[in-house]
């Protein structure tokens, strides 16, 4: 009688689940099965035990019939509510059941500065040859049940952040490696100190030159949230997990502006969730992950122990194998020989023995195989223009005036002091050698070019020619209309309606009474902020694409392409600001409200990268984002470390990296590679911020004041350096350029 | 062609507009806020309503929207800014004359307006052309050292010429009214001050550029009356002596013409110097083809020597005193009669040689105030406001005589204009203080304290007219 | 004899059930074409969130120079009056668009009786009054009602014929209750500019406010 009793329980655990997972009852009659089930159980009293039993076993067949072709048809969203499922395993599982012990540190359960960041130091061990060898590593992760009450859904907050990256500088510290695991649908939105976005930009900048292997797996990997953890040298995922750059909910609500209060129509969620990309065979392919965990059927649950001994098999083996490429291939090569013929002996609990510890010339490679892992991802999502041969040429372009710049700073920076006078003399010889080097070359380099344009000016760009009404310099041609607009500090201040003429035109946009900046169109700051005719962009060609095929969005891109001009949200280009040659990339809001992809982040990082190779400072300026463009999904998403990581290795090798942000700009490029940066300014008026305030509303149930993300409060909070009147953006930057650069304007 | 004129100011000078509207057969509106509902330039005109409704309220006389709102929906055709408002912004002339609904500006074309607004530049232009500005920097200055040797070439000069305290004023460039002043009489001062100018400069006026200038003490300040027309004609109706003024530089004596012999015994050929600073603005006015009235403000030191000062391109509250020693035709002109038939593109129709100049005149200003206490403003009820009539003076006023009037606290406390004039200063200065002596100004504060007035002060400044 | 006696709650508080409305008249700010939104009967809300950052309903909109001005409501209650001729006319600035009948909170009525009560401080001119630096530090730090007064204390700036004087408190010594002018609002001549309350009148005013809440539902 127990015995049945357990099972009916089992038997409708199973069911409610399947149509927990499907969403529904209706779900393959799951209610009608549910149906016979509560007859059988009903007559538990009425029926003998062995007819109970057949009935029961009935059941059971039927049930695990359903469980395997739920399985076959698992959709998007219904492994987002597998994930989301409270039967789900959680981290505090994987310590138990992975590890041979822990000690868990920052906090304990409930009393901890976030019980949602779970940082424990770690031992795993493996039986090689009869022998256990334990290793220690640091397991950092989210922890979304057991205490459910505390665990804020998992939702870490900037204090949980920073504590996850303090104790991965112990990692460093110690030499061991870590064990990120992400169960998070993404970060707690407040902006409270240091600010979400700020938080997680520290954690990436940290991580993407962390000393120590890091490996991390996904379960629940909600954007920005994931990223603060997530950057490594070995993505794991579990095969019923999701990882998003957005929850399904949030992008249906966005992509089908429904606004607030509306109930967002279940369907939508459904394609959405589709649309995003966001299962793990689906990030696998698109190279955002490297290896897939499997799990049992519609996903493990807490009591899934040979899942979680498949865990630390597949833990263990990613930390061996990313230690081992470090040394070298071969060591590699003879690894995974040695690992298949054991395997083949002892099943999937074999393990070869590889000590963890790096030495500096490891930890070197290490480093450099994470950049090049970070430089290739995302990629998927551009088109490379023209040919095999086009790129080879713009390398060899590359190749030869790196070799210029090379001699230029660091041939002659050695002797610097005895020869700067001579200086005019020296780069003129040098010029006489790069022809020399680079004449054989040159001749093949002009033959696969010539049908490439010179770099485009922009000068010659929409609006700019635009009839100029007062001044002779660039007047917006917002200027052009007769009429007046209301200062939103009017009443409080008593603020004049202003004229637009007059406001658009000498008031560079500004109440001319309390200050208040109205936006401006980006073209404004091309013209006031560069030297004149100074401004040549590069990389004007490279196209904002769709490479998950959102339907629908082709379309809307050709639209913005159509808007705009141009081809994507960012441009690049090199310019002066007073004499000082600049860098620049630049996020403007006409372009998908400078949403950025895949294309966008990869020119970001070809200007982080020419910036850096010629010696220059490197200015963003964000006219507005609206954060990474969701129809891109974890394509997007991934060039928030990818560009984190060029901004590292600029900086790193002394680059001087400003950000000024305008008008609107939130979520994933501040929370990254904007966020990052040591000097970050704002122009008056202007609002930064990691989430919204609708998306605060819609997490934490709470409404935030009206100010919440302004700048003042941005620099209240620390996040940046100072508030910049747009009127004297010129003076400041150059002041700014001056003081931080240095000598060099390169500043180390 | 009748024009339909927005008279955008109060009190007197609205009024004063608003008969040479009528006088010249313009249409015209006046516009007036809650606080001066009493006042004549109101009162007078309240009764026509309907299509005919001259007076229309507003919520501010310093909102441009609120005129222009004013002027389209009666169908205006050119606004007259009248004095002080919006006179010399030339951002609302230019709003004015190149909006949607353009209308004329009854000033000179905005374009002058911001050239000469901006005293560094008419400083730059007048040296150009060889007419004598307050010897100092032509342009803010932004360098210690630079301006240490400024300052010490300033200190030179004045010694070489004789003075005995020699000093210079060193000012924020982008300062005005008195704000960011400092005196330096000794180089070893110089550089602490100039630093706290500059960085109060900076500070203030987010631009650290600063101004050195001589500072000119024991000097009369005259004015020099111009009117230009679009055509290419340009006249001036002499000079006027202004130097008596409140503590807050705020002018109440004013005398045509600039000097008098008869007054004090100058150390230069007065007329010489009247005539020099009169070519010199006719000079000016035709570099920047000037087309409108204006003034053209100058020093005259002990010594005779003229400077620039600046311009007012705008109708000034004294400009009658200058139209009183004037004849065309045996007749005094009234100058903003003229100012709106030119700007309405009129040509002046008469030369300078028409012109007679006769006799001198005295323009009293009275203000409710304590002349005793720095000036105060004074604020209460009138109940008495009597005036002399005589055909060798003039009134202008806001406040009723027939009935009680409470100042308005909005604004400043200016009773009225009077003016007198004679055959010569000397019979006009005698005029003057028999014609204050029969007025009669009567009111009590909340308090229930009588009224008070500069007209004491008037009458014992009269000697002081014309003198150094 | 205290104050107390002299209050007839009977009668002051029936004289609020009579009527327990506030009107507040809403005027053009400024000259321009007017169009309105609501109509005499309609119910308003004023504003609302928590941080009074969602604005109240749309009662008209002032169209000048082509800006088209929304004028939302301050207040909640029932629009009592439009001045309908002027629907799609233009207007003076000042002119008298409607009126609010506004119904009188609990701490509407309080304050309005508090008046009679505490120690009003009067305008001693017609001008624009601003609290001391001081003050409005105090103020904006502690509140209000934290502050405290004594004779000779520098409590307003007056902003008069463009001169700012400071006005010094006379009167006894207290707290400032109430506050009866908005800063740089043009206030008549005797007007009282704040209530204060001295310390023996706390007991009156704290049993006046137990009294009204108690009796007002």
């Amino acid at each position: 009688m127990q015995e049945i009793r357990k099972r009916l329980t089992k038997i409708e655990e199973r069911l409610n689940y399947i149509s927990q997972v499907k969403g529904s009852e209706k779900w393959g009659n799951v209610d009608s099965v549910l149906q016979r089930f509560v007859a059988v159980r009903d007559a538990i009293f009425d029926i003998s035990t062995d007819k109970m039993a057949t009935k029961i076993h009935t059941l059971e067949d039927e049930i695990s019939f359903l469980e395997e072709r739920a399985e076959e048809s698992l959709t998007g969203m219904d492994r987002v509510r597998i994930v989301r499922s409270p039967l789900r395993f959680s981290l505090k599982d994987i310590l138990e059941n992975v590890y041979d012990d822990y000690t868990e540190l920052g906090g304990e359960e409930e009393a901890s500065i976030d019980a949602s960041m779970v940082c424990a130091k770690a031992t795993v061990s493996a039986k090689i040859k009869g022998k256990t060898v334990t290793q220690q590593v640091m397991v950092i992760g989210h922890e979304k049940g057991h205490g459910e009450e505390y665990r804020n859904g998992g939702c870490s907050k900037p204090w949980g952040n920073e504590k996850a990256l303090r104790f991965m500088m112990v990692a460093q510290t110690e030499g061991i490696p870590i064990h990120a695991y992400i169960f998070t649908p993404g970060s707690f939105p407040v902006e409270e100190y240091p600010g979400a976005g700020q938080q997680i930009a520290r954690n990436i900048y940290a991580m993407t030159k962390l000393e120590v292997p890091i490996i991390s797996i996904i379960s629940e990997g909600g954007s920005g949230g994931a990223e603060a953890i997530g950057c490594s040298d070995y993505r794991l995922m579990f095969s019923h997990g999701y990882y998003s750059v957005i929850s399904p909910e949030g992008g249906a609500a966005i992509e089908g502006k429904v606004r607030e209060g509306q109930k967002i129509p279940m369907e939508m969620v459904e394609s959405c969730a589709e649309r995003l990309k966001i299962t793990a065979t689906d990030n696998l392919r698109l190279k955002t992950i490297d290896r897939i965990v499997e799990e049992p059927l519609l996903g493990a649950k807490r009591d899934a122990y040979e899942f979680f001994k498949r865990v630390k098999y597949e833990m263990i083996r990613a930390t061996d194998e990313v230690v081992l490429k470090t040394k070298s291939l071969r060591a590699f090569r003879n690894y995974e020989m040695k690992l298949n013929r054991s395997r083949k002996e002892l099943g999937d609990d074999a393990h070869i023995d590889v000590s963890w510890e790096l030495n500096r010339d490891e930890m070197a490679r290490l480093l450099e195989m994470r950049s090049k892992k970070y430089r290739a991802m995302g990629c998927e999502g551009i088109c490379a223009k023209g040919s095999f041969l086009g790129r080879l040429a713009s390398r060899v372009k590359e190749k030869s005036s790196k070799y210029f710049y090379n001699i230029r700073y660091d041939m002659l920076h050695s002797h610097q002091k005895q020869v700067k006078q001579v200086m005019h003399d020296v780069t003129s010889e040098s010029a006489v050698v790069i022809k020399q080097v680079a004449g054989p070359l040159a001749s093949v380099f002009d033959f696969f070019t010539r049908r490439q344009e010179s770099p485009a000016l922009l000068v010659g760009g929409e609006d700019l020619n635009r009839e100029q009404v007062y001044d002779n310099t660039y007047t917006s041609p917002l200027a052009n209309e007769d009429r007046t607009v209301t200062c939103p500090n009017s009443e409080r201040l008593g603020c004049k309606d202003l004229w637009v003429p007059d406001l658009y035109g000498q008031f560079g946009g500004v109440c001319e009474n309390c200050g208040h900046h109205f936006p401006l169109e980006y073209q404004w700051y091309l013209k006031h902020l560069f030297d004149r005719d100074s401004i040549r962009e590069f990389n004007s060609k490279l196209l904002a694409r769709n490479p998950l095929n959102s339907p629908d969005f082709e379309k809307r891109l050709k639209v913005a392409i159509k808007k705009t001009g141009r081809r994507s949200s960012m441009i690049t280009f090199d310019a002066r600001v007073r004499g000082v040659e600049v860098v620049v990339a630049m996020l403007y809001s006409n372009f998908r409200n400078g949403t950025v992809g895949s294309t966008e982040g990869e020119k970001f990082v070809q200007a982080a990268e020419r910036a850096r190779m010629m010696r220059r400072p490197l200015l963003s300026y964000v006219h507005t984002t609206g954060g990474i463009r969701i129809q891109e999904g974890t394509l997007g998403v991934t060039q928030m470390p990818k560009c984190t990581m060029a901004v590292r290795e600029y900086v790193d090798a002394g680059g001087l990296y400003v950000v000024v942000y305008d008008n609107n700009s939130y979520a994933g490029p501040v929370a990254s590679f904007l966020g990052c940066s040591y000097y970050q300014f704002a122009i008056r008026s202007s609002r930064i911020g990691f989430a919204g305030p609708r998306v605060i509303r819609d997490t934490t149930g709470v409404d935030i004041p009206p100010d919440y993300h302004s700048a003042r409060n941005a620099l209240k909070r620390g996040h940046i350096q100072g508030i910049w009147d747009r009127r004297e953006f010129r003076t400041n930057l150059h002041k700014s350029l001056m003081t931080m650069g240095g000598k060099s304007l390169y500043y180390r | 062609m009748k024009a339909k004129i927005l008279i955008a100011n109060r009190g007197e000078i609205a009024i004063r507009i608003a008969k040479a509207c009528e006088d010249l057969g313009h249409d015209f509106v006046m516009i007036y806020t809650d606080a001066d509902k009493d006042s004549e330039h109101v009162v007078r005109y309240a009764d026509q309503t309907g299509k005919d409704q001259k007076v229309w309220r507003i919520s501010s006389y310093t909102d441009p929207n609120e005129i222009l709102s004013i002027a389209d929906h009666t169908s205006c055709t050119a606004i007259h800014p009248g004095y002080g408002f919006f006179s010399e912004d030339f951002r609302f002339a230019r709003r004015v004359t190149v909006r949607d609904r353009p209308l004329i500006f009854i000033g000179p074309k905005w374009e002058v307006i911001k050239d000469l607004g901006d005293k560094i530049n008419t400083k730059k232009v007048a040296n150009e052309l060889g007419i004598p500005t307050i010897p100092g920097t032509s342009a803010p200055i932004y360098n210690e050292m630079e301006a240490e040797s400024v300052a010490e070439k300033l200190l030179l000069e004045q010694r070489e010429q004789g003075i005995s305290d020699p000093s210079i004023l060193v000012k924020a460039a982008a300062g005005g009214g008195g704000m960011g002043i400092e005196e330096v009489h000794r180089l070893e001062q110089f550089r602490q001050v100039y630093r706290e100018v500059k960085n109060y400069a900076k500070r203030q006026f987010g631009d650290g550029g600063v101004l050195i200038e001589t500072c000119l003490r024991d000097y009369n300040h005259l004015e020099v009356q111009l009117l230009c027309s679009q055509h290419g004609e340009r006249i001036h109706f002499g000079t006027r002596n202004c130097t008596i003024q409140s503590t807050g530089r705020q002018k109440r004596l004013e005398a045509a013409p600039g000097f008098d012999d008869s007054c004090f015994n100058y150390a230069f050929d007065a007329n010489d110097v009247l005539e020099k600073v009169v070519d010199y603005s006719l000079k000016l006015a035709a570099h920047v083809r000037y087309d409108n009235v204006g003034t053209w403000e100058w020093i005259v030191a002990r010594n005779g020597q003229p400077y620039l000062l600046e311009v007012n391109t705008r109708i000034q509250v004294e400009n009658d005193v200058s139209a009183r020693i004037s004849y065309y035709k045996k007749k005094q002109p009234n100058l903003i009669r003229e100012q709106i038939r030119v700007a309405l593109g009129a040509k002046i129709g008469y030369s300078q040689r028409k012109i007679k100049f006769k006799g001198a005149c005295i323009e009293f200003r009275i203000v409710a105030e304590d002349t005793g206490r720095d000036f105060a403003p004074w604020i209460g009820k009138i109940t008495r406001f009597d005036f002399p009539k005589h055909d060798w003076s003039a009134v202008y006023t806001q406040v009723p005589s027939d009935r009680h009037y409470d100042i308005p606290s909005d604004f400043d406390p200016n009773l009225a204009l009077a003016l007198v004039w004679g055959d010569n200063i000397a019979q006009a200065k005698e005029r003057g203080r028999a014609f204050l002596e029969e007025v009669f100004i009567e009111g009590e504060t909340s308090a229930g304290e009588p009224m008070m007035t500069n007209l004491q002060y008037l009458a014992e400044n009269i000697d002081r007219l014309l003198t150094f | 004899m205290s104050q107390q006696d002299t209050i007839n709650y009977d009668a002051v508080l029936s004289k609020f059930r009579e009527d327990p409305f506030a009107y507040v008249d809403i005027n053009a700010m400024h000259t321009g074409h007017i169009r309105f939104h609501v109509r005499e009967g309609d119910k308003v809300e004023g504003l609302t969130g928590d941080f009074r950052h969602i604005k109240g309903t749309l009662l008209c909109e002032l169209t000048r120079e082509r800006n088209q001005k929304p004028i939302h409501c301050t207040t909640n209650g029932e629009v009592s009056f439009v001045n309908k001729v002027l629907d799609g006319q233009f207007v003076q600035a000042g002119e008298k668009i409607m009126t609010i009948r506004h119904p009188l909170k609990k701490r509407e009525i309080i304050e309005q009786i508090l008046r009679d009560v505490l120690v009003p401080f009067a305008a001693p001119e017609k001008a624009k009054y601003y609290f001391a630096m001081d003050i409005q530090n105090r103020i904006e730090k502690f509140g209000q009602r934290s502050v405290s007064v004594k004779a000779g204390d520098e409590v307003f700036t007056m902003s008069l014929m463009k001169r700012d004087t400071p006005v010094y408190y006379t009167g006894e010594a207290g707290i400032i209750h109430s506050v009866y002018f908005k800063p740089g609002q043009s206030m008549e001549l005797g007007e009282p500019l704040v209530g204060v309350c001295p310390p023996e009148k706390v007991a009156v005013v704290e049993k006046i406010i137990t009294r009204v809440k108690a009796e007002w539902e």
